[in-house]
């Protein structure tokens, strides 16, 4: 006779109530304004990105349409402080900041997002693989992470991205520099979220729950699919959010050292970088994407520890 | 000579234990280092030789550079050249070592490292205690607020706010501060300010936890129920105990101080390693940035290491780890 399902085992054994966990962990994390406010901030910020510089410009009247690009330079309005034209003023070289602000945050968003789908599926595969299946497996896995680790804060992003940044711009162009750069910065993150997942892994292994389960029949595989990544899927989340925001400050740090988006594009590093010279002139013009920067950095690891917090209340 | 309380067998397991990883860690920098330059696109000796079609010359400058020999003799006779001080040899000067590149970076960049690790050290450990002492009270509310803002504000972003005060108190009439350039006293604050301040952030943070962990152990309320003076128990029992932990931030530090150096390098124009491996990228002399890296990436490992042994000798309790 075949073993009953998990889901039919729950549906009999636990009571109503208790049954999915989703609901709770939303009113959780609306009970936690901080995290709640950085989400709603976060969205906010991923749709002006998205939508943004086509929407501004095409706000702007049929002569000012150019004017709101990234790479044009009004003349008449260098280093100027916000107007009706350019609603965050424009650049040292005339270039309109609210535009640059967006595509900034469009690269900013890009590489995150990029680097964070290779960190999960690489680097929580390779975790969850590593603690499920032991032995060679473990043994190749955990010295690859630490192979890497022995590479301190972001030295073997900034080498790989200088080594192959100009034949990954010959290549595709933009796109190749930041695929480039994502890839570079993967690879400083992914070592931890495998470490991470494989010790959340090898502490589940032991539970009882999992016992009852191999003592029923499931197989390997099923405990893995089961109850394993269930239980490690929101340590990956978390994880992976709060990862977002040190790879949104590491792609500033390799734009600023001329590794990222070559000019005339725009990355909130180079803004950054740019627009020091002129901080007597307009400090605003530095302003705006530092502020920016930050908020969205802090934003993300906000959300990253209300995310914890919400998934497992007991660490509060 | 290991202290009393470490017996001889386990100090050696620790210490073959330790040996054991860092052969790894230098194997790990070295391999990938050197893996990363050799997957390099381009051909570095015909870039040599410019538009210059030479057979001649060109066979002999490859010999001259090891790049004729298999990979893997490549490999041993770039750590061999490492082993004496040998970073390989530049791709844009024909011949020309990078340690000649590099040389006038190093002690540059060793002293702005060390004076930000100090800073970090000297700021963070008084605060965490401070803060820790008077926990939960505005003291302590205040010292963690700024602290706290410290570690999370990235440098290129501290810098500009820096330099605006810098401008006020220069148009003010107020002393200022050089914005860029290495060796008055003068220009070292920003930057080392810039750059311990992370570690800072950090080290306040790990000082007030420790402190308050140790602020909760029975041996202290013991203490403070026979009637000692507070000053005594703060300095001979919280301290002592409070602090042990606090050396094992050195490593990450040291971390975060490396990377930094790159930026507060480039943007105060500090003519260190890092900013002379920054311009080396714009010239495609990969051999700079390839020695950067494993300078700066050794540089943590003997911090590492050092505080690795400071640690197993002050920790009576770490002795089986």
């Amino acid at each position: 006779m075949r073993a009953r399902t998990d889901a039919q085992m729950r549906t009999e054994i636990l009571p109503e109530k208790v049954q999915g966990t989703a609901p709770s962990f939303w009113a959780r994390l609306r009970r936690d304004p901080i995290a709640f406010a950085s989400l709603v901030f976060i969205i906010v910020v991923v749709v002006l990105a998205a939508v943004g510089p086509s929407l501004y410009s095409a706000l702007a009247s049929a002569d000012l349409k150019d004017f709101r690009t990234y790479d044009y330079q009004d003349y008449a309005n260098i280093n100027s402080w916000p107007s009706a034209v350019h609603w965050l003023g424009a650049d040292a070289l005339g270039r309109d900041t609210l535009t640059r602000l967006l595509l900034g945050l469009r690269v900013s968003l890009a590489v995150a997002a990029f680097v964070q789908i290779i960190n999960i599926s690489l680097g929580a595969t390779l975790g969850l693989l590593a603690g499920t299946l032991g032995g060679l497996v473990d043994f190749i896995v955990s010295r690859l992470a630490d192979m890497l680790f022995a590479f301190p804060g972001l030295l073997l992003a900034i080498l790989v991205s200088a080594v192959f940044g100009q034949a990954a711009q010959d290549l595709a162009g933009d796109i190749g520099r930041l695929l480039l750069v994502s890839g570079a910065l993967a690879l400083v993150s992914w070592p931890l979220m495998s470490r991470y997942v494989r010790a959340q892994t090898l502490s589940i292994r032991e539970r009882e729950y999992v016992l009852a389960a191999r003592s029923i029949g499931t197989g390997e595989r099923g405990i893995m699919w089961r109850h394993i990544l269930p239980n490690v899927s929101g340590l990956i989340i978390t994880a992976a959010t709060l990862d977002i925001s040190s790879v949104i400050l590491s792609e500033s740090v390799l734009s600023l050292l001329g590794l990222g988006i070559q000019a005339p594009g725009s990355s909130l590093g180079i803004m950054i970088t740019q627009a020091i010279p002129g901080l007597k002139l307009n400090p605003f013009q530095v302003f705006v994407p530092s502020a920016m920067l930050t908020l969205l950095v802090l934003a993300f690891s906000f959300l990253g520890d209300g995310i914890r917090d919400a998934l497992d209340p007991q660490t509060r | 000579m290991p202290p009393p309380h470490v017996s001889n067998r386990t100090m050696l397991q620790i210490i073959l234990k330790r040996l054991g990883s860092l052969v790894f860690v230098l194997f790990s920098l070295t391999f990938i280092t050197f893996l990363v330059g050799h997957l390099a696109p381009g051909d570095p000796i015909q870039g040599l030789l410019g538009n210059r079609h030479d057979p001649v010359r060109y066979a002999q400058l490859k010999h001259e550079y090891g790049l004729d020999l298999p990979i893997y003799e490549q490999y041993i006779s770039y750590v061999g050249g490492l082993l004496h001080g040998d970073l390989g040899k530049s791709y844009k000067y024909a011949g020309r070592p990078v340690s000649d590149i590099l040389k006038s970076g190093v002690p540059v960049s060793f002293e702005l490292g060390i004076v930000a690790l100090l800073m970090s050290a000297l700021v963070g450990i008084p605060a965490g205690v401070l803060a820790a002492l008077n926990r939960n009270r505005w003291p302590d509310r205040s010292i963690m607020f700024v602290m706290i803002a410290l570690f999370s504000i990235p440098s290129f972003v501290l810098i500009p706010i820096l330099r605006y005060f810098n401008f006020m108190a220069y148009d003010a009439g107020l002393p200022s501060l050089p914005v860029a350039g290495w060796g008055t006293p003068a220009q070292w604050v920003m930057p080392v300010f810039v750059l311990s301040a992370a570690s800072a952030g950090y080290i306040t943070r790990l000082t007030r936890s420790t402190m308050l962990d140790v602020l909760r152990q029975d041996y202290i309320r013991t203490a403070q129920s026979k009637g000692l003076p507070e000053r005594i128990i703060l300095v001979r029992h919280a301290l002592r105990n409070g602090l042990l932990p606090v050396i094992t931030v050195l490593g990450p530090s040291a971390a975060f101080v490396v990377t930094g150096a790159f930026v507060v390098e480039s943007i105060f124009s500090i003519p260190g390693i890092g900013f002379l491996a920054v311009q080396s990228i714009g010239q495609r002399d990969y051999p700079v940035i390839q020695a950067t890296t494993l300078l700066l990436g050794m540089a943590v490992v003997l911090m590492n290491l050092l505080t690795d042994v400071l640690y197993t000798f002050l920790d009576p309790r770490i002795s089986l780890r």
